[in-house]
């Protein structure tokens, strides 16, 4: 009886030592930027020259999500199309255009991002002077020669999202 | 649907090969769209630099899958990098979306 009591009290002991048995979990925060597309874009055709990721033509705007963790680390470079990837063979000219705004922050300290925004060429620069997440909308159209009709088929083009650290 | 590459500010050290030193990398691939990324190293004027990864140049890295990166570089060549990058490639016909988003992301060297 005696050993039997024993046995029993080891066991309890031993079940809890096993309950005090910690697992830890570690992780570390970093100076770091995502990238994120939320919305791939998609091109509508209003008119048969014009291609338009404008919601009003019949579109999709890309929607691309930058998180940073640490103010001042880092600027977002975001370049709108200017050729298309695939498309059917075009002979006449396409003239392109687009925009790069701020869709939605998560600071408001975040609000002078589209007034401090540097445009070149196709390229618009912002410093994520922030941290936290920016939403940035990219609009895009093409329009084929003297309003000529775009020939059928798939046309793809590609956003441009960098981040640069500073 | 998001690329991370840390670290934003990383050292080069001294490899195990005489006259390379290196930076470790890491590439998390959140983007179910993108299999593989390619890198670069730059100057200050955005010119590339020759450098060596420990296998090819465009890696295959899986949707949630983190990969360690090692950039080596010739030691006549350390003091002129300044950026390490990353960049997501997208396969022709992979997608049949009309726009697609190339991510690029880069590290600053100290």
């Amino acid at each position: 009886m005696k050993v039997r009591n024993l046995i029993a009290g080891g066991l309890l002991l031993c079940a809890g030592s096993a309950l005090a048995e910690e697992a830890p979990i570690e992780g570390t925060v970093e100076a770091k930027c995502v990238i994120t597309t939320e919305t791939t874009g998609v091109y509508g055709n209003p008119v048969p020259y014009k291609l338009s990721t404008a919601a009003a033509d019949g579109g999709v705007l890309p929607i691309i999500r930058y998180d940073v963790i640490s103010a001042d680390y880092y600027k977002a470079s975001i370049s709108h199309p200017e050729e298309f990837t695939s498309s059917p063979d075009l002979d006449d000219s396409v003239t392109w255009t687009g925009e790069t705004e701020v869709h939605e922050v998560s600071d408001v300290a975040m609000a002078s991002y589209e007034t401090d925004k540097v445009e070149y060429n196709n390229v618009t620069d912002f410093d994520l002077t922030v941290a936290g997440s920016t939403w940035f909308k990219v609009s895009s159209v093409a329009e084929y020669g003297y309003q000529k009709s775009f020939p059928a088929g798939s046309y793809n083009a590609v956003v441009n999202a960098e981040c640069i650290a500073l | 649907m998001a690329h991370q590459f840390t670290p934003a500010y990383p050292k080069l050290v001294p490899s195990y090969v005489r006259e390379v030193w290196k930076a470790d990398m890491n590439l998390l691939n959140m983007r179910q769209d993108v299999e593989y990324f390619e890198f670069g190293v730059f100057d200050k004027d955005w010119e590339g630099i020759p450098f060596a990864l420990s296998g090819n140049r465009i890696v295959r890295i899986k949707y949630l899958e983190r990969k360690d990166i090692n950039v080596f570089i010739k030691r006549e060549d350390v003091d002129r990098v300044k950026y390490i990058c990353s960049k997501s490639k997208i396969v022709a016909g992979q997608t049949k979306q009309i726009t697609s988003i190339s991510s690029r992301i880069c590290s600053k060297v100290q």
